[in-house]
């Protein structure tokens, strides 16, 4: 496995997602110019493309940050969606209620999902396998509720927050698909770079020493409760940044997008994709991600395909696409 | 005073409720260490199936009870057949990965075939036994006719369930199968019928509490996920694993609720469950019945 994450290839690779935005405007271009000569193309619009694409880029976030509880510690997080609530909610009633600026409530939000997840750490630091998986569950389900129930803190019914501003950046408002686009692939980047690092670096070795026997572990001097903690507060604190994305790119926000089976979708991802890898959580979102929103006018039929998917992958692959073995 | 008696009542009705589905969950999870997910789902097709029986097929209640009990015993059988046998061997992740995928499939297959609309279930087809008028208790309260059959219904199946457990063969063999399962299959237990029969019985006991709550509230596709939710804390308040512990446990998680959302706030319902299935795991994973062990992997 190459320890270096900028090599050519990936530069290469980051290169052309930076000019995606061209391609995807640049199709929207010639069918207009087809159309005025009597074609038509049946391409969907570039929008539409943008759309989708910034949509799996937000689920590579989220992918990318539940991977390191489950992925990197072993123990299986059911309740990620609670961080990207907190974050999403963090921003939307900030930025809506009392107009701070987007900048100032992005990593605001971060530290606040960190903390949530110190906070449902520490009682869950001795718990481990079903435990654990239900003690999470459990959280993200409470935390639902509040925003559902709450209305004096949200100020709506249903978790509802409604005109969220676009973030400002030299006066601009940055609300066009291209400007999300490359925002959240900047978030991206950013947190490809920290997980990458952090897994090649003694706490990765740590994390993975307690992923494959916490005894052991212990025994050989890694300090558990601090390694847990580092990674619950990591993986909180990118659930809660792809939060406060979402509540601006969304505009409206409501409780319904973050229930229980939100968490199972990202996690769907990162199994499809082989739990532990960066590369794989970043494939199983990147296909689900724009899966779940082609298949979106199946409505029910969509979940039921990523149950089987589940079910499948375990059954046949439970390494995922991009096992482990394969890459290192 | 009354209502609280009242309060009492109803949440003694839906511990019985609790009771039957999280023995589902903890037979299971006492014999093959897997929260099954699935089993929620089960007990929601189970009050389809009784509503669909009566509905379509036009059938008497006390054909479509049993007959509902026996589909959901088969499909129980078979969820264990084609997903989990399979991964017996599997790390255990893997094996809670596809229950929850299974609930998934499930939960939108319903969904898909029969809409997510809630349906009651009809006067018409309900035995005028139950459809009786409430029974004034001293004080002001009334209790329903439906409220004291539910109670009756679940205190009886928890006794045969009991009996079977200590005074049969087969339930001698699942207690076997629970202290360990290698031992067990080697002193001659065939546990692969023996986790047959348990997904079996579990899923009867489920499909009786789908079609109680269909009787009492609504059919819709979200019961097994709320009630599942619910059951399952009933299971780990009791001692996962630990069959007379589901059945305390679902009582006291029925009152808890019933208490709960009369006098605080009905909104937080479910939240009770939560906070209550997170407290026992934080402060006593073994639960109120189970025996004490430190961290259960």
């Amino acid at each position: 496995m190459p320890r270096k994450l900028f090599t050519s290839k990936t530069v290469i690779l980051f290169v052309a997602v930076c000019l995606f935005p061209l391609i995807a405007y640049g199709s929207d271009r010639i069918v207009d110019l087809l159309y005025e000569r009597g074609i038509a193309l049946p391409l969907p619009s570039g929008d539409y493309i943008l759309r989708v694409v910034v949509q799996a880029c937000l689920y590579m976030l989220l992918a990318l940050g539940l991977n390191i509880v489950p992925g990197f510690t072993g123990l299986l997080d059911l309740g990620y969606v609670g961080f990207y609530l907190v974050g999403g909610y963090t921003a939307g009633l900030l930025m809506a209620r009392l107009g701070w600026s987007y900048w100032i409530v992005l990593p605001l939000a971060a530290v606040h999902g960190a903390l949530w997840g110190l906070l449902r750490g520490a009682p869950t630091l001795r718990l481990t396998g079903d435990y654990f998986a239900i003690v999470t569950f459990g959280f993200s389900e409470l935390l639902f509720r509040i925003v559902k129930n709450e209305q004096w803190l949200i100020g709506g019914p249903n978790g509802f927050v409604n005109d969220i501003p676009p973030p400002i950046l030299f006066g601009y408002q940055l609300n066009k698909y291209w400007q999300q686009y490359y925002h959240i692939l900047i978030l991206l980047v950013l947190t490809i770079v920290v997980v990458h690092r952090l897994q090649h670096s003694r706490v990765g070795r740590a994390w993975a020493a307690i992923r494959e026997d916490e005894r052991a572990a212990e025994s050989m001097g890694i300090n558990l409760r601090e390694y847990k903690s580092l990674a619950f507060a990591v993986s909180a604190a990118i659930g809660a940044v792809g939060g406060a994305f979402f509540a601006q790119f969304q505009v409206n926000i409501s409780a319904g997008v973050f229930e229980f089976w939100e968490s199972i979708f990202i996690l769907c991802m990162v199994v499809l994709g082989g739990m532990g890898t960066i590369k794989g959580s970043i494939l199983g979102a990147g296909i689900l991600g724009v899966l779940g929103e082609l298949l979106r006018e199946f409505g029910g039929w969509r979940y039921l395909i990523f149950g089987i998917l589940l079910i499948l992958i375990m059954r046949f692959r439970p390494a995922g696409l991009l096992s482990k073995k394969e890459q290192d | 005073m009354a209502q609280f008696l009242e309060q009492i009542i109803n949440g003694l009705v839906l511990g019985g409720i609790y009771a039957l589905i999280a023995v589902g969950y903890t037979m299971v999870y006492g014999i093959i260490q897997l929260i099954n997910f699935a089993h929620g789902e089960i007990f929601m097709f189970g009050a389809y199936f009784a509503f669909l029986c009566v509905t379509t097929f036009g059938l008497s209640f006390w054909v479509a009870l049993p007959l509902s009990m026996a589909m959901c015993a088969v499909m129980g059988m078979l969820i264990d057949f084609v997903a989990y046998r399979p991964l017996r061997n599997a790390p255990r992740l893997s094996a809670l990965i596809t229950a929850i995928g299974m609930s998934l499939v499930l939960q939108n297959l319903a969904r898909e075939i029969w809409g997510a609309r809630w349906r009651k279930f009809p006067v018409e087809a309900t035995p005028t036994v139950l459809t009786g008028n409430a029974i004034p208790l001293p004080g002001g309260a009334q209790v329903s006719f439906l409220d004291v059959f539910i109670i009756l219904l679940a205190v009886g199946l928890m006794i045969g369930l009991n009996r079977l457990i200590h005074l049969t063969k087969i339930g001698k063999a699942m207690r076997a199968c629970a202290q360990n399962r290698v031992a067990a299959s080697l002193m001659g237990i065939d546990t692969n019928r023996v986790i047959t029969v348990t997904f079996a019985i579990g899923s009867a006991l489920g499909a009786v509490a789908g079609v109680m709550v269909g009787l009492r509230e609504v059919t819709e596709p979200a019961m097994g996920y709320y009630k599942g939710v619910a059951a399952f804390a009933a299971a780990v308040l009791g001692g996962i694993g630990n069959i007379t512990g589901a059945m305390l446990g679902g009582v006291v998680l029925g009152v808890a609720e019933a208490l709960g959302a009369g006098y605080v706030s009905s909104g937080y319902r479910l939240a009770i469950a939560y906070i209550i299935m997170i407290l026992v795991i934080i402060f006593r994973p073994s639960g109120l019945l189970g025996k004490s062990t430190a961290t259960r992997a």
